[in-house]
């Protein structure tokens, strides 16, 4: 449907805005990859714009940090309606091996509503074309969600974070 | 030019009873402890032997003896030694001397200690927040060990980071923290008098995200190379290389040759990748995009035999303590060559291109000019030293992997701008080349690629590593612990120092060649902020906003 969706409110070519959340710099790089000789992008009509006003598209890499949350925030507020979220590599998606670290508030969906996921570390140039124009409606999908059931975690990770806040003091002294 | 004695000899002699205690780990690396009384005169004493500052590491002992430790690290270029300077403070009363003074470049360091440790420095020039939020709590310190690392505090709305003084009659141009410029989140706040710019503030650590926090508490020590990888998505081989070094260092573990081969080798790629990438950032940053496009097509195939290596286009999961995870197999081999033979090729024509543009000279040259003194009082560091006449290379000044047994030049120029940081990086790149070249054919064919290691790593123990990274050079400290856990492992990321170096070189130049100065020093803010927060201090829960910024200059004017 949303694929429908897109194509009614995107006819004509696609301006990428990219902003960098807090990544480590490695989906960035690919993201600039994809506009150069061997990946062209341009060739599907879209190109990479310095300010969110003129975008269409709003490319989220890498956790959301602390700082960047609000930001991030102006940034998606600033693009005309009607705008698109990818989220590109696994820290945008879930935050990544530091998704619960004192500065990280998690993935890119913690800051702004996300339409497509491109997994990866980094995702490869591919990857990230495959995912736009899958957006776009120029392939088929190939993979489909599957809900998951996890019966128990097997890290009793969490009940040891539990017993540490009871005890711990720090905790207590936030909460005034 | 002191040896290991003379420095041990000379400190003793000198600072007396304030030196408690040394110890020589190796004959290039010397551990003294002091008194921390005297912090300050002996950092003086050790820069004016002829020493290079390189970066200040506080822990949290508090569970041992009560105190929090603080080392000021200190690197002897021309002798290959490594000095760190230990000393402590009571948890009660955490303040000592502050050097920063005396060692500019010291700075910083201090400040992340005074926002993670809760440390004091009396005399320090510019006590404001540095990694924190601004609207994280006063009084809550992310890197004591009481603290857990997935603590979040409440976000607050009415606190912003206070800007410097602007001077009188400038009015400030905020650049960031999403700027067209920069491809990461980072502010810069410019000041300037019509065009010219007379002063600059800086707040960033925006993509601090507790790399450091999470690995000493979270995880093993053979599991922090992979995370090390992701400080920077650029670079990524070098942390995993310097922090496994530092751990085979402060442990005596010996690894085998081949694997210490295939470690130069893979460095050596990323080098190129990263060069040719900065190259073309650069000529995108002045407008010329043809540069742009054409380097990172030569580039490309670096990066298609990075996946035929490592099985990854970059963070290539190559290094772990011990030694490489993947052989260099003959086929691979011949793969290598054919790869960087074409690139050489390729590159000369560029380069050829680029020498005789004179678009690119006139943007590049004359900007960004930092005097030779300066560089080195502020202990900037690789190829935007080595373009101010500073001649430093790890890579030669401090062997290590397979580096000792390499013949190479490390291009020096004196023109201290931007288009001697252009020169500096693509003569480098033919280097790598070279080197690659002289390791596949000096690599012994036998030889484990992975030692195992005889008996756990000793606890306490002590390793400083640097490694020459494409920026500059990467600094780890490993402080050794039980559990199979660093105790401490601080990195110091080659943009660390140089990006303190940016109002230097800022000043006095046009606003329109912000961008290209901020990119000559090939700025990696994610590698920077590793392990800090970004928070001002006075603002909401961000650096201060655009439109706060623009509000705040029209009402100056």
């Amino acid at each position: 449907m949303l694929a429908n969706l897109i194509k009614k409110a995107f006819p004509k070519s696609l301006w990428v805005y990219h902003c960098n959340s807090g990544a480590c710099n490695g989906c960035d790089i690919e993201i600039l990859n994809v506009l150069t000789p061997y990946y062209d992008i341009e060739r599907f009509g879209m190109k990479l714009v310095a300010s969110p006003r003129h975008a269409d598209v709003m490319l989220v890499s890498g956790a959301v940090t602390r700082p960047t949350l609000p930001i991030v925030k102006k940034a998606y507020d600033a693009i005309p309606s009607p705008k698109l979220v990818f989220g590109i590599g696994s820290c945008a998606i879930g935050g990544g091996c530091w998704f619960d670290c004192y500065n990280v508030t998690g993935g890119a969906d913690k800051a702004v509503p996300v339409n497509y996921y491109i997994p990866g570390c980094p995702p490869r140039p591919e990857a990230i074309i495959y995912g736009v124009a899958l957006a776009l409606g120029l392939v088929e999908k190939k993979a489909a969600p599957i809900e998951l059931k996890q019966m128990e975690f097997p890290i009793d990770m969490y009940e040891r974070n539990k017993a540490w806040e009871d005890r711990n003091v720090i905790y207590e002294m936030l909460k005034d | 030019m002191p040896g290991i004695e003379e420095i041990k000899n000379g400190l003793k002699k000198k600072f007396k009873d304030a030196v408690v205690a040394v110890e020589e780990q190796s004959p290039t690396r010397l551990f003294v402890d002091i008194k921390s009384a005297k912090v300050r005169e002996i950092s003086n004493g050790i820069i004016a032997m002829g020493a290079r500052y390189l970066v200040s590491v506080g822990y949290d002992n508090i569970s041992r003896d009560g105190t929090l430790g603080m080392i000021h690290t200190f690197g002897f270029d021309r002798d290959g030694i490594f000095l760190a300077l230990r000393t402590s403070v009571p948890e009660s009363k955490p303040v000592m001397d502050s050097i920063t003074p005396d060692i500019p470049n010291a700075g910083w360091s201090e400040r992340e200690y005074m926002d993670l440790l809760g440390m004091k420095f009396t005399a320090h020039p510019k006590p404001k927040r540095l990694i924190l939020a601004d609207d994280w709590p006063e009084g809550v310190h992310p890197l004591r060990k009481d603290i857990p690392w997935n603590l979040m505090p409440p976000a607050a709305e009415d606190v912003a980071y206070q800007l410097d003084e602007c001077p009188e009659g400038c009015s400030i141009i905020p650049v960031g923290p999403y700027h067209p410029t920069l491809h990461e989140p980072a502010h810069f706040a410019v000041f300037v008098d019509g065009e010219t710019i007379k002063g600059s503030d800086y707040r960033g650590f925006m993509t601090h995200r507790g790399i450091e926090k999470l690995c000493q508490t979270q995880l093993t020590y053979n599991e922090i190379p992979f995370v090390a990888e992701r400080i920077c998505g650029i670079c990524g081989s070098v942390h995993a290389a310097t922090y496994a070094q530092a751990v085979e260092l402060a442990a005596g573990i010996r690894i085998s040759r081949r694997a210490e081969y295939i470690r130069t080798i893979m460095l050596e790629i990323e080098r190129i990748h990263s060069h040719l990438l900065w190259l073309g950032v650069a000529g995108h940053l002045i407008g010329f995009d043809t540069v742009f496009m054409q380097s990172w097509r030569i580039r490309e195939p670096i990066m298609w035999l990075g996946e035929r290596i490592t099985g990854n286009r970059k963070t290539y999961g190559m290094i772990v303590i011990g030694g490489v995870r993947r052989d260099i197999t003959p086929e691979i081999k011949e793969d290598i060559l054919s790869v960087i033979g074409k690139v050489e090729e390729e590159l000369l024509t560029v380069k050829k291109a680029i020498q005789g543009d004179s678009a690119i000279h006139r943007r590049t040259k004359g900007v960004g000019y930092v005097s030779t003194e300066d560089t080195m009082l502020w202990s900037l560091v690789g190829p935007v030293a080595r373009a101010r006449n500073v001649d430093i290379d790890v890579r030669r000044d401090f062997p290590y992997a397979a580096y000792d047994e390499m013949k190479f030049d490390v291009p020096v120029f004196d023109s201290n701008d931007v288009w001697a940081t252009v020169l500096v990086r693509l003569l480098e790149t033919f280097e790598a080349i070279k080197i690659i070249r002289q390791c596949l054919d000096k690599m012994p064919n036998d030889g484990p690629i992975l030692t195992e290691l005889e008996a756990p790593i000793p606890p306490l123990r002590h390793g400083l590593m640097a490694v020459e990274a494409p920026r500059g050079e990467a600094v780890h400290y490993v402080i050794t612990g039980e559990e199979n856990a660093p105790d401490r492992w601080r990195v110091r990321a080659p943009t660390y120092p140089n990006l303190q170096g940016v109002p230097l070189m800022l000043l006095g130049n046009q606003l329109a060649d912000v961008p290209i100065i901020i990119g000559s020093i090939d700025p990696c803010f994610s590698c920077t902020d590793r392990m800090e927060i970004v928070d001002l201090r006075s603002g909401a829960a961000k650096t201060a906003s655009q439109r706060e910024l623009e509000e705040l200059s029209r009402n100056k004017r």
